[in-house]
C-alpha cells in the first residue's frame, strides 16, 4: 500500500517535473485502469438515465452524479482515494435517483388526486342513486301496502254484507229471529243452520274476533223464565258455533230476558221482533 | 517535499462543519423512520473524521467527512422520497377502498 501510494506521488511529480515522462508513466503505471466500483456506479448511473420516469426529474442531482462517476473512473493509483471517489459517487448516484423518485412521485399526485376525487364522486351519486331508489321502493311498498288494506276492508265488507249482520258501535251485530228456534224453547230448529253457517264462515276468516252472544225475550211470561229462556237460547247458539269449530274461549253467552226490547210488546209483530239471539262480533283491534 | 505537506495540513473545518450540517438535516427530515441505515452510516464516518483529525491525518479526516456528507445526503433524499411515496400510497389505499365500498354496495342490490 504504501510503496504504491509512494510511487503514485513519485509519478505525479515525474510528470509535474518533466511532461516528457510518458513512456515512463505508461511502463509504472500498469495499474492505471478504472478503479474498482467505477463501473457499478457508472451502470447505476447509466440505468438511472434510460429511465424515461426518472431522467428528467433530478437534473441537477443528475448532473452532480455524472461529474461524481467521472471521477471515479479516472485511472487512480492511490487505491484509497479511488475507493474514496467510488463511494461519493456511488452515493450521489442514489441521492439522484431518491430525488427523483421523490419529484416522481409528487408529480403522481395530482393525478391520484383525481382519481380519488372521481372516486369519492361515484360513491356519493352511487349513495345517492342509492336513497333515491330506497324512496321509491318504500312508496312502491307503501302503495301496495294501501292496496292490500283497501282489498281487506273491501273483502270484510263482502263478509259484512254476506252474514246480513249490523255494524253498530258494539261491532258487529247478527240478529237471529224467533223463527230460527222451536217455539217456546231453546233447540234451533233446521232453518237456523243457513244464518249459524254465513257466521262460522265469517269467524273462521277472522279468528282474531271475540263474539258475544245476548239472548232476549218478548215480556210475556215472568221474567225468571224468560231470562233462563233467552240464556239458554244463547247457549244453544253457542254449543252449535262450537261443534262448527269455533274455539269456545272466543264465545260468551248472556240472557237478557225481555230487559232490552227492541220493539214494542203490545202487538203480536213487536213481540216477535224482539224474541231474538244478537251475535254481537267484536271490532277488529286493528280496525278502527 | 513529502514530509513538508505531511507536517501541516489544516483540519478540514469546512468539510466536517458540512457533514455535520447534511447529518442534522437528515435527523431533523425523520430519516431516522427512513433511512437509518445511511444516517447511522454517516454518522459513523463523521466520527471517524474526528478521530483522524486528532490523529493528525486530516487526507483521511477530510474523505471521511465528505463521505460523511454524501451519505447524510443520501439519508435526507431517501427520506423525501419515502415520505413521498407513503402519501401516495395512503392516496391510493383510500381512492381503492372507496371503489372497494362502493363495488360492495353495489352488489347488495338485487
Amino acid at each position: 500500500m504504501k510503496t504504491v501510494n509512494h510511487s503514485g506521488v513519485l509519478l505525479r511529480t515525474t510528470l509535474i517535473v518533466a511532461s516528457t515522462a510518458a513512456v515512463l508513466l505508461a511502463a509504472c503505471a500498469a495499474a492505471p485502469v478504472k478503479p474498482a466500483g467505477a463501473a457499478e456506479a457508472r451502470s447505476k448511473l447509466t440505468q438511472l438515465q434510460s429511465d424515461p420516469n426518472l431522467a428528467n426529474r433530478a437534473p441537477l442531482a443528475i448532473k452532480e452524479a455524472e461529474a461524481a462517476v467521472r471521477a471515479a473512473e479516472q485511472p487512480q493509483a492511490d487505491n484509497e482515494l479511488a475507493a474514496h471517489r467510488v463511494y461519493l459517487a456511488d452515493r450521489k448516484v442514489e441521492t439522484a435517483r431518491a430525488q427523483a423518485e421523490t419529484r416522481l412521485a409528487e408529480d403522481q399526485r395530482a393525478a391520484l388526486s383525481a382519481q380519488r376525487e372521481s372516486a369519492r364522486l361515484a360513491a356519493r351519486t352511487r349513495e345517492a342513486d342509492v336513497a333515491k331508489s330506497q324512496v321509491a321502493t318504500a312508496r312502491a311498498e307503501s302503495a301496495e301496502q294501501r292496496l292490500a288494506a283497501e282489498q281487506q276492508a273491501a273483502e270484510l265488507q263482502r263478509q259484512i254484507d254476506a252474514l246480513q249482520a249490523k255494524v253498530t258501535d258494539r261491532g258487529l251485530v247478527l240478529t237471529l229471529g224467533d223463527v230460527l228456534f222451536e217455539t217456546g224453547k231453546a233447540d234451533l230448529n233446521a232453518g237456523a243452520a243457513g244464518s249459524l253457517n254465513k257466521l262460522v264462515t265469517f269467524l273462521n276468516k277472522y279468528p282474531d274476533r271475540m263474539v258475544a252472544i245476548e239472548g232476549h225475550t218478548d215480556s210475556v211470561g215472568s221474567d225468571e223464565y224468560n231470562q233462563q229462556l233467552s240464556q239458554r237460547r244463547a247457549e244453544s247458539v253457542r254449543s252449535y258455533l262450537v261443534r262448527q269449530g269455533i274455539g269456545s274461549e272466543r264465545l260468551t253467552t248472556l240472557g237478557k230476558g225481555e230487559s232490552d226490547p227492541i220493539a214494542g210488546n203490545d202487538s203480536a209483530t213487536g213481540r216477535q221482533q224482539n224474541r231474538r239471539v244478537e251475535v254481537v262480533i267484536s271490532n277488529a283491534p286493528a280496525l278502527r | 517535499m513529502l514530509t513538508a505537506c505531511a507536517s501541516t495540513p489544516p483540519a478540514p473545518t469546512a468539510s466536517l462543519q458540512s457533514a455535520r450540517r447534511a447529518i442534522s438535516n437528515a435527523e431533523r427530515a425523520d430519516a431516522g423512520q427512513y433511512a437509518a441505515g445511511e444516517l447511522g452510516e454517516a454518522r459513523i464516518k463523521l466520527a471517524s473524521a474526528d478521530t483522524a483529525v486528532t490523529e493528525k491525518n486530516m487526507i483521511m479526516a477530510e474523505r471521511l467527512a465528505e463521505e460523511s456528507r454524501a451519505e447524510a445526503e443520501l439519508a435526507s433524499a431517501k427520506t423525501a422520497a419515502g415520505k413521498a411515496k407513503a402519501v401516495n400510497e395512503e392516496m391510493q389505499r383510500s381512492t381503492d377502498t372507496l371503489i372497494e365500498e362502493m363495488r360492495r354496495s353495489s352488489g347488495e342490490k338485487p
